[in-house]
């Protein structure tokens, strides 16, 4: 086998045209993941009743199922109940008019919001109690002690976690192939489908992953640099 | 004025606090002391409601609640009349020394922003540490940083001022720096309750000791009175343990 160096680069070309699917795809799950992993990890915190055992049922399945499992389910599901709510309502909207990629966006922050519950779970376990007394002691509600005192500590201490939550995330996209979308590593094999030089497409396919993956420990790297400025100091 | 009237607390089934009864008038300032587990830093946090006491009365200034009933609105309520000091300091990790004393005052009192920074300049400077305004607690040593707590209690102006143990975590060597700035306060007439175990800080400053010990008010008085003379045997063995002339002194 001979590498062919001018069709890795084409290939690599070719590829960066779905970078934006790839980084959309990531972006929007990590994103709803972070905000229905947060809801969840403070009704699981304050053991709200009624939704707490509700939270924990949803963050032991989606955990403990694959992520091209809960694709699948909503991808066979979704358009059953779609279908029969439009039916029932006599609407005229079908599910086939729903585009490949929602399938994707709505499954991979399901799964993300079960991974991300554990880590603001870990970021708020982080933060000490005597941070939340002092915050009532001067007068604070809940929800504003949680706001400016509680939560900025806890998104510090829960970044490396988030950082490779993303990155997971990005890696984990390439999943929605099985639902026809082309991302990065489905757009390799249609470009190596014409001469067969799988290796060299998914070759050129790592490479971008690679280097956006480098892009995100940098970016999280400075992020994290920025925010923990306030734990610099040496004495405790 | 403060008056607790029939304070209990328990944890699980191990009661702490048996029905406590204390008045505390305007200006005084309160030393409580008593063995470890006796329930002095519980009774405390009941007072804001750190800890929910599970029935009761307290009263503090003009506000009463019964311990009982008291929801969100009347815990919130106490709370904007005392303030805490805290053992471990509890600083807001995320904040420098003017932006854990302004806390307070931007967001609870709601004050505009200049007003906020002047008083709280002003208190940091009253504490000390008018040359450490833009330090993190992380970069501040212990006594730097309850000095702070200090002022964050201060900055609410509040009813009155609940220390817990505030030395007890400290070097020994800041212990004095700490106690200073408590003694100066107390001399503003600001009425304060103080758990310690400093006992030559009660003999100076305080004028009213309460000794507890197994959840109940064993004797209060004037501190000349109750050091000289205790009434109960239970705080005679107390004091004659603390105070072991010649023994040890750390």
């Amino acid at each position: 086998m001979k590498l062919d160096p001018s069709f890795i680069w084409k290939a690599f070309v070719e590829l960066l045209s779905v970078v934006p699917t790839t980084l959309l795809i990531t972006v929007v799950s990590v994103a709803c993941g972070l905000l229905i992993g947060t809801a969840i990890a403070l009704i699981r915190t304050f053991r709200v009743p009624v939704l707490h055992p509700v939270a924990a049922a949803y963050v032991t399945f989606f955990r403990g199922t694959p992520m091209i499992t809960h694709l699948l389910l909503i991808y066979f599901g979704m358009p059953l109940i779609v279908d029969g709510v439009s039916a029932f309502f006599g609407w005229p909207f079908r599910s086939s008019a729903i585009p490949m990629i929602a399938f994707a966006l709505l499954s991979f922050s399901i799964t993300a919001g079960a991974y991300a519950s554990e880590v603001v779970r870990s970021g708020l376990i982080a933060v000490s109690k005597g941070q939340l007394e002092a915050a009532y002691s001067i007068g604070m509600t809940t929800p504003q002690a949680l706001r400016r005192i509680v939560f900025p500590q806890a998104f510090a201490a829960s970044l490396p976690n988030i950082t490779q939550l993303f990155i997971g995330m990005l890696h984990g996209s390439t999943l929605a192939f099985a639902v026809s979308v082309v991302e990065i590593n489905a757009k390799a094999q249609i470009v190596a489908a014409t001469n067969w030089k799988f290796f060299d497409a998914y070759l050129a396919a790592a490479l971008i992953f690679w280097g956006l993956t480098v892009l995100i420990e940098r970016a999280a790297g400075l992020l994290e640099r920025r925010i923990q400025l306030y734990n610099r100091g040496g004495v405790a | 004025m403060i008056r607790l009237q029939g304070i209990e607390k328990s944890f699980g089934r191990h009661p702490m606090l048996k029905g406590i009864d204390l008045e505390i008038g305007t200006g005084e300032v309160v030393v409580i002391l008593g063995p470890s587990g006796s329930g002095k830093t519980t009774l405390l946090r009941c007072l804001n409601f750190l800890e929910k006491p599970n029935a009761g009365r307290i009263r503090v200034g003009d506000y009463e609640v019964d311990c009982r009933t008291a929801g969100k609105k009347e815990i919130q309520q106490l709370r904007l009349r005392t303030a805490m000091v805290f053992q471990q300091y509890n600083l807001f990790r995320h904040k420098t020394a003017l932006e854990n004393v302004m806390e307070g005052l931007l967001v609870v009192r709601k004050l505009p922003k200049r007003e906020a920074r002047e008083q709280s300049v002003q208190l940091l400077e009253k504490v000390g540490l008018g040359g450490k305004l833009d330090a993190y607690p992380s970069q501040l040593s212990g006594g730097q940083q309850q000095r702070v707590g200090i002022a964050r209690a201060l900055a609410l102006n509040p009813e009155v001022i609940l220390f817990d143990e505030p030395t007890s975590a400290l070097d020994p060597e800041l212990v004095g720096e700490v106690l200073s700035v408590i003694r100066k306060i107390a001399k503003e007439g600001i009425t304060m309750i103080v758990v310690t175990h400093e006992m030559g800080f009660a003999q100076d400053v305080a004028n009213h000791v309460v000794f507890m010990d197994e959840g109940k008010v064993v004797e209060e008085g004037h501190p000349n009175r109750l050091f000289s003379s205790p009434k109960e045997e239970r705080t005679r063995q107390f004091l004659k343990r603390i105070t072991p002339d010649g023994v040890y002194s750390i």
